[in-house]
């Protein structure tokens, strides 16, 4: 920007001293021929200076008609330096620092939107990353609690099952059992029975001869007995 | 009440004196050891008299086969079981005859704590019994 505004106060100032510098070497040609004529007309003396004011009319005319003078040239150069420095100095190069500011600040913009552009796409792969390990271990999770489901059930089934089994079994034993009390209880009623009706016949149709006989019997089988 | 063991060691004593050569419990030897008791003054005599009571029912009660039968027994059969007895236990066995109907019929004998049951009851309640 700085070297923008300088090549523009250069561009502005060419022509100027283009107009300035163009009067000098008029100026010393026509020294030269004044030389020349002198020399060669030095004789003539009158008539050369008759020339030479002729010329030197002819060029007063012509710088009088274009309206140029050395000193206002130079005090116009001067005006000029000095404008061009104060613009320089007060207009150019705030105006080039606040430019070189705005643009270390837009640079520095898209270098943070660049980067903040590099993180949101790595923020964005880490998501999706995340989403798809997410995605699998939700898979993972569901297929174990399925197989653990199954497993449960199956369990609960096998064991239900067996506690089915379990209590028919009891319920099976409780009845045989009960079965068996049944049928000891009848024998053994039975057996009472059998020994009191048999106690009371025998104890009735025995004559005291046979329980005799009977009790010498048993006390012969007793004093037998190894 | 709690013997003396003293009291106890001479009734036991006083027992064995009034075995005969046979080894069994006679009157005429209790008799003796009764008359020699009278001579001594023992230190507490009613005890003493008591714990040899009490031993010589014991003994006596070892000697004594108690033949249960409903009906009479034949003297043949009371032998037999004397002899019987005798030679199980290795002392004389006496027997003696009671008669209890509740057997129907047979013997029960009875030594000491031993019961050898012949009886048709005794029978009968072990059939019962085997029956389940």
């Amino acid at each position: 920007m700085k070297a923008i505004f300088i090549t523009l106060l250069l561009a502005l100032s060419l022509p100027l001293g283009l107009f300035a510098a163009d009067e000098a070497p008029a100026a010393s040609s026509v020294e030269g021929k004044l030389h020349g004529v002198a020399e060669q007309l030095h004789a003539d003396l009158e008539h050369v200076e008759e020339s030479l004011h002729a010329e030197e009319s002819k060029l007063t005319m012509i710088t009088e008609k274009f309206g140029v003078s050395l000193p206002t040239l130079i005090a116009q150069m001067v005006n000029f330096v000095i404008v061009a420095f104060v613009l320089y100095k007060f207009a150019v190069k705030p105006i080039a620092a606040t430019l070189d500011e705005r643009q270390q600040k837009i640079a520095d913009g898209l270098q943070y939107a660049e980067e903040m552009k590099t993180q949101l796409a790595e923020a964005e792969r880490e998501r999706a990353e995340k989403v798809k390990q997410a995605a699998i271990d939700a898979q993972a999770i569901l297929t174990e609690a399925r197989e653990q489901s199954k497993e449960m059930i199956e369990s609960k089934t096998q064991e239900a099952a067996a506690q089915a089994e379990a209590m028919i079994r009891k319920a099976s034993e409780a009845t045989e059992l009960e079965r068996q009390k049944m049928l000891s209880d009848v024998r053994q009623e039975v057996a009472r029975l059998v020994v009191a009706t048999s106690s009371k016949v025998l104890s009735r149709d025995l004559s005291d001869a046979e329980k005799q006989t009977f009790s010498d019997s048993a006390a012969k089988e007793l004093a037998n007995a190894s | 009440m709690k013997r003396d063991k003293k009291i106890t060691q001479l009734a036991k004593k006083l027992v064995e004196f009034s075995k005969d050569e046979s080894g069994a419990v006679s009157e005429a030897k209790v008799g003796e050891v009764l008359a020699g008791l009278k001579q001594v003054e023992l230190r507490n005599p009613l005890a003493t008299l008591k714990a040899y009571l009490s031993y010589i029912r014991r003994e006596i009660a070892l000697q004594t086969a108690v033949v249960s039968t409903p009906a009479g027994l034949s003297e043949e059969s009371l032998k037999a079981i004397e002899t019987k007895y005798s030679a199980v236990y290795g002392r004389p066995i006496s027997a003696v005859t009671r008669e209890d109907a509740s057997l129907i019929a047979g013997v029960r004998v009875r030594v000491g704590d031993d019961v050898y049951d012949a009886s048709v009851a005794g029978r009968l309640q072990r059939l019962a019994e085997n029956v389940h």
